[in-house]
């Protein structure tokens, strides 16, 4: 039910890291997400992908690793430089 | 291009909920959040929590929900002041609301601070709001696999409390099983079986809560006579 919020911080995350990279187009994100965190990735998947469609930061794909704990992190972000997809 | 970045989804949350946390350090409010399904009776558990805290005690409460002012005009009752957050929709209180409450009161010295969150068993769990610890309220009506079914609030709690156990003679639910499955989840779990009907089971609460209170004043910067007091316990 949160993970609207959960894909939000992640889009915010990913914002501030197209900001601190000028010149580079953030493609996809990872985030890992223990089976303690109270997350469901599927969901968490579908509401990212609503949320990424139609909007600046489309296409943006979201990767999720599995992990033990209660992780819930935002594990690295891939960059393609913007003359590279031109 | 991989880019490594590890960092916090919440970090903007746990950020907040670090300043909340040690501005409660800083005048020795022992902080709990309840959390636990609509029903397993979180705001009749403090109301009665109210009703028996010894004369001269401070506290305040925050209590969450989608709509209505109903918990926090229960709560009002008992003389203490509370303040309802209706979060609009959302699942789960987060540490800006916390906050932006706390703010009203200016931050004053109580010697508790119960906030209860949105009724729900998974979303609250990820949602740091500052507080020293996190007790999971269980109804025995809910069936004795919740544990296991949602993990991640037994493993975060400090405090399991099974309420209702008054209906134990009327519903098929058994406690010890209920208890085992929180222990597989979570070894360190302390669990009280209480009713907040009938009050049986405060006793323990009660005491858990003095002593949880003492050990936070006595470290608490602003406290000197709790260094004294406990010392001589
Ligand atoms: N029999 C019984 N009923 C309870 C107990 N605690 C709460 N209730 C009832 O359970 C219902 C939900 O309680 P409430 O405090 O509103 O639950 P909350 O949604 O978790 O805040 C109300 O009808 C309460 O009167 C209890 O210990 N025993
Ligand atoms: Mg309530």
């Amino acid at each position: 039910m949160h993970e609207m919020g959960i894909a939000c911080s992640i889009l915010e995350a990913v914002e501030r890291e197209r900001i601190i990279h000028p010149g580079c187009r953030p493609t996809k994100v990872a985030v890992r997400i223990g089976r303690f965190a109270g997350v469901d990735g599927d969901s968490l998947q579908f509401c990212f992908d609503a949320m990424v469609a139609g909007s600046s930061q489309a296409p943006l794909e979201l990767h999720v690793e599995a992990a033990e704990n209660d992780e819930l992190d935002i594990a690295w972000l891939e960059l393609d430089e913007l003359e590279a997809i031109q | 291009m991989i880019h490594p970045i590890e960092r916090k989804v919440l970090s903007e949350n746990d950020r907040v909920a670090a300043g909340v946390r040690s501005r409660l350090e800083i005048v020795g409010t022992l902080t709990l959040n309840f959390i636990g399904s609509p029903g397993a009776g979180k705001t009749a558990f403090l109301e009665r929590t109210l009703q028996l805290l010894p004369s001269g005690t401070s506290a305040a409460v925050l209590t969450g929900d989608i709509q209505t002012e109903n918990d926090a005009i229960r709560l009002a009752r008992h003389g203490f002041p509370v303040q309802q957050i209706t979060t609009g929709g959302a699942c789960h209180l987060d540490a800006r609301m916390v906050e932006s409450h706390l703010w009203e009161w200016r931050f004053k010295e109580f010697d508790y601070l119960f906030i209860e969150n949105v009724g729900n068993l998974v979303c609250p769990t990820s949602y740091d709001l500052g507080e020293d610890g996190k007790v999971v309220v269980l109804s025995v009506a809910e069936g004795e696999d919740k544990p296991m079914k949602y993990p991640g609030i037994f493993r975060k709690a400090e405090l399991m409390i099974l309420n209702k156990v008054d209906l134990l003679p009327y519903v098929p639910f058994q406690p010890e099983l209920a208890c085992e499955y929180a222990r597989t989840i979570n070894p360190d779990i302390h669990i009280i079986q209480c009713s907040s009907l009938t009050g049986e089971g405060f006793g323990d609460w009660m005491a858990w809560l003095e002593r949880r209170r003492i050990a936070k004043r006595h470290f608490s910067p602003n406290h000197e006579e709790a260094h004294l007091q406990t010392t001589f316990v």
